[in-house]
């Protein structure tokens, strides 16, 4: 009986890429949502690619999104650290995060509806929040992210993600009591 | 009396679990018990229905406020070039 042979280099290039390349969108928007800016945003995702295929040796193949998020977090951390030393705490580095704006099609009529009647007051419920608990919504609810690459994200367990995620939900929702949102004008 | 004293101890276990019954993440799933219990208890409390109502209308309205993407095309279309290039050089 023999061992199994480890892949070869073309092989490992090329899982690289199969994993990789399907991310690349969600780990823009979320650089963006880090870093508040489209060039340092494509800056830090090719930094996070670069150190990515220098550790695929070490990736076991599962989660590859959640696996490029951490590294994409470790990598703006340190960056964060080379520019200013020790100023930068784990949840500091999403305390700017927003809700991504912008339209790739023409919006139905519904969701113009939305847009416009919920846009300020969602904004402001939104940006009111505690950074904290403001990553987490906009991780999940925003970026659509599961708990686990949230956390990944974050870098905190995903029993935080949770609770910060429902207290910021809470609170959102709260804020929208007399809004379009509560008053059931909502389909 | 006990009847609106159950009903609230139902309402507040509700509560604690109506987002993780709507996200269905798979790190938080509730257990089937828990699903059909929950169902059970929207099924007849008008409060916990609208709290579970209004978390999916801002969920969707979070999801249409991000406009699917904010993305520049022409930034993935980089990356992805630049993920190429990683490949390239590597093989030079």
């Amino acid at each position: 009986m023999t061992a199994p042979r480890p892949p070869d280099d073309g092989t490992r290039k090329s899982s690289f890429r199969e994993q990789v390349e399907p991310e690349i969108e969600v780990l823009l928007r979320v650089a963006l949502t880090i870093t508040s800016n489209q060039a340092d945003a494509e800056d830090l995702v090719q930094e996070t690619l670069l150190r990515a295929y220098r550790a695929i040796d070490r990736f076991d193949g599962r989660h590859p999104r959640a696996w490029l998020l951490t590294i994409l977090r470790n990598t703006n951390a340190n960056l964060h650290r080379r520019q200013r030393p020790g100023t930068i705490g784990d949840w500091e580095l999403l305390r700017t995060a927003r809700p991504a704006f912008g339209r790739a099609e023409l919006p139905s009529a519904e969701d113009s509806f939305v847009d416009h009647q919920l846009h300020a007051d969602l904004d402001a419920a939104v940006r009111a929040l505690d950074p904290r608990f403001r990553a987490a919504l906009i991780l999940v609810d925003v970026h659509e992210l599961s708990y686990s690459e949230a956390a990944a994200v974050m870098g905190v367990p995903v029993g935080t993600v949770m609770s910060r995620l429902s207290r910021a939900r809470d609170r959102v929702r709260t804020s929208l009591r007399f809004s379009p949102l509560t008053r059931g004008d909502l389909p | 009396m006990t009847g609106t004293l159950r009903q609230m101890l139902t309402c507040h276990w509700s509560a604690r679990r109506i987002q993780r019954y709507l996200d269905a993440d798979p790190a938080a799933r509730l257990t089937p018990g828990e699903i059909s219990r929950l169902e059970q208890h929207l099924a007849t409390c008008e409060k916990c229905t609208q709290v579970a109502d209004e978390h999916r209308v801002l969920h969707r309205a979070l999801v249409l406020w991000s406009g699917g993407t904010a993305v520049d095309p022409r930034s993935v279309d980089r990356v992805r070039d630049f993920l190429s290039t990683i490949n390239d050089e590597d093989t030079a």
